[in-house]
């Protein structure tokens, strides 16, 4: 097997590892489904792999880089394993696959993006005066929705209710 | 003075700025008027923190300090830190809260925009980070102005008083840090604190009058306790009682003289520092170096 091929078939393997590593806070979603994992280089010694953090106030970082050290250096046995957050870019909420979205709806969080959130970030204080928005209920569908609150349990999630079928919820907020 | 010296200072001005504000707004977990709000707090408190850490790092991982984060956040003397003065005041009341939270995160969003130009990569970086999430902070303050400035009077008086007795502090957010003209020739520092403060005063001008508080520009809250200058003396109380180094010019509010609550960014702080220090810091003290 040549160089870059082999290069190549490792880096593969490490994809697919951190495809098995989700986040402790939303435990449907992959971090590759929410694209916390910014890149992945393979050389003949050494992995390292940049993860971009979603807020970067969020406790769960530290358990992300632990775990997705643990799956890489498995995937990877032979090479040194380098996993760090990096800031050099901001991640945004656009950058959550198909999948990371079916997830997260599955779970009963609305995603940001397509039949979710839209784009605006400017969320009223619902407490004061509660709002119709355009978030969807993930339980059944219903767009006659009011936000409760700009934040929530996490620092990722908006909390909702559900005017159709009153259950309270949570989305995922735009970010970007 | 090695160049180095003076890219720190400007980084501990923004981090102690958010470190001592993430306190304080950390002090409503638990207490705040009702549960959406307990959350806003706490999180806001959360993300401000966050900010503080990368900033710390940023100077640790470009070698302008030789500590890591923690030791940065916690482990210097009160002295060293070189916030401002309204970011360590005590909470007092909502109204107070929520008028230092107003002038606070729309000050901080008029930095914020110069310095994500910045000439040095590594700020400009962080800063777009901290950008994306200081939005929800700017929109809890602007959801609270508009809501409490035409709500019932109780609420609009309060936060009056708050703006009031707010704005001569807020205003040494600004206050040019000891050697910023460096800084500011080398781009790192893409506009003086003078310009900045003169933008942001132009902004919050206009932001008041569409609120008809723009009384609160013209004289300093009743409550408002008088504080030293720079120099050290204690201003002589005036009979309209003005807002400190607040003067109006062909119809713009501009800064002229001194700032009220001056020094924090060379590490002199008011009465109100050292209590939260202890508390802050106390774990830290008692357990050098733990992790967790």
């Amino acid at each position: 097997m040549n160089k870059a091929v082999e290069l190549e078939a490792v880096e593969e393997v490490v994809w697919e590892a951190l495809a098995e590593v989700h986040d402790p806070e939303i435990p449907p979603c992959s971090i590759t489904d929410l694209g916390i994992v910014e890149s992945v280089r393979v050389s003949g010694d050494a992995v390292e792999v940049e993860l971009l953090p979603t807020f970067a106030g969020c406790p769960a970082l530290d358990v992300i880089r632990y775990d997705a050290e643990v799956a890489v250096r498995a995937a990877a046995p032979e090479r040194e394993v380098r996993v760090r957050f990096v800031y050099s870019k901001p991640w945004t909420s656009g950058r959550i696959t198909k999948e990371g979205r079916r997830a997260l709806q599955e779970y009963g969080v609305t995603p940001p993006g397509e039949g979710g959130h839209s784009g605006s970030v400017v969320i009223p204080l619902a407490t004061l005066e509660r709002t119709t928005s355009d978030v969807q209920c993930p339980f059944c569908g219903s767009e006659e929705t009011v936000l409760e609150s700009a934040f929530g349990p996490t620092l990722c999630r908006s909390t909702h209710f559900c005017r159709s079928c009153r259950n309270p919820f949570e989305a995922f907020k735009p970010k970007g | 003075m090695p160049e180095e010296d003076h890219r720190l200072t400007l980084l501990l001005a923004l981090a102690d700025d958010e470190l001592i504000l993430g306190h304080r707004h950390s002090e409503w977990t638990g207490w705040a008027p009702h549960m959406e709000e307990d959350l806003a707090f706490s999180s806001i408190a959360q993300d401000e923190m966050a900010h503080a850490r990368l900033l710390y790092r940023l100077a640790h991982e470009s070698g302008l300090a030789e500590r890591d984060e923690d030791a940065m956040a916690l482990g210097r003397e009160p002295q060293k830190y070189l916030n401002a003065w309204l970011c360590e005041r005590p909470n007092r009341d909502w109204g107070f809260t929520l008028a230092r939270q107003f002038l606070y995160d729309t000050a901080d969003a008029v930095r914020l925009e110069a310095l994500a130009e910045s000439s040095w990569q590594g700020l400009a970086e962080v800063v777009r980070v901290m950008q994306l999430e200081e939005k929800y902070h700017l929109d809890h303050a602007r959801q609270w102005f508009s809501k409490l400035a035409d709500g019932p009077a109780e609420g609009r008086q309060r936060f009056s008083d708050g703006l009031a007795s707010a704005i001569g502090e807020a205003m040494a957010l600004f206050e040019p840090l000891p050697h910023e003209d460096g800084l500011v020739a080398e781009g790192v520092l893409p506009r003086a604190n003078e310009q900045l403060l003169a933008e942001w005063l132009g902004r919050l001008g206009e932001e008041l009058e569409s609120a008809s508080l723009d009384f609160v520009l013209t004289r300093h809250g009743a409550t408002a306790e008088m504080v030293p200058t720079s120099s050290g003396d204690m201003p002589a109380p005036s009979e309209d009682l003005t807002v400190p180094g607040l003067s109006r010019r062909d119809d713009r509010w501009v800064h002229e003289g001194g700032f009220a609550g001056a020094g924090g960014r060379r590490g002199r702080h008011s009465e109100d520092f050292v209590p939260l220090w202890e508390e802050m810091t106390g774990l830290y003290r008692a357990h050098p170096g733990a992790r967790w």
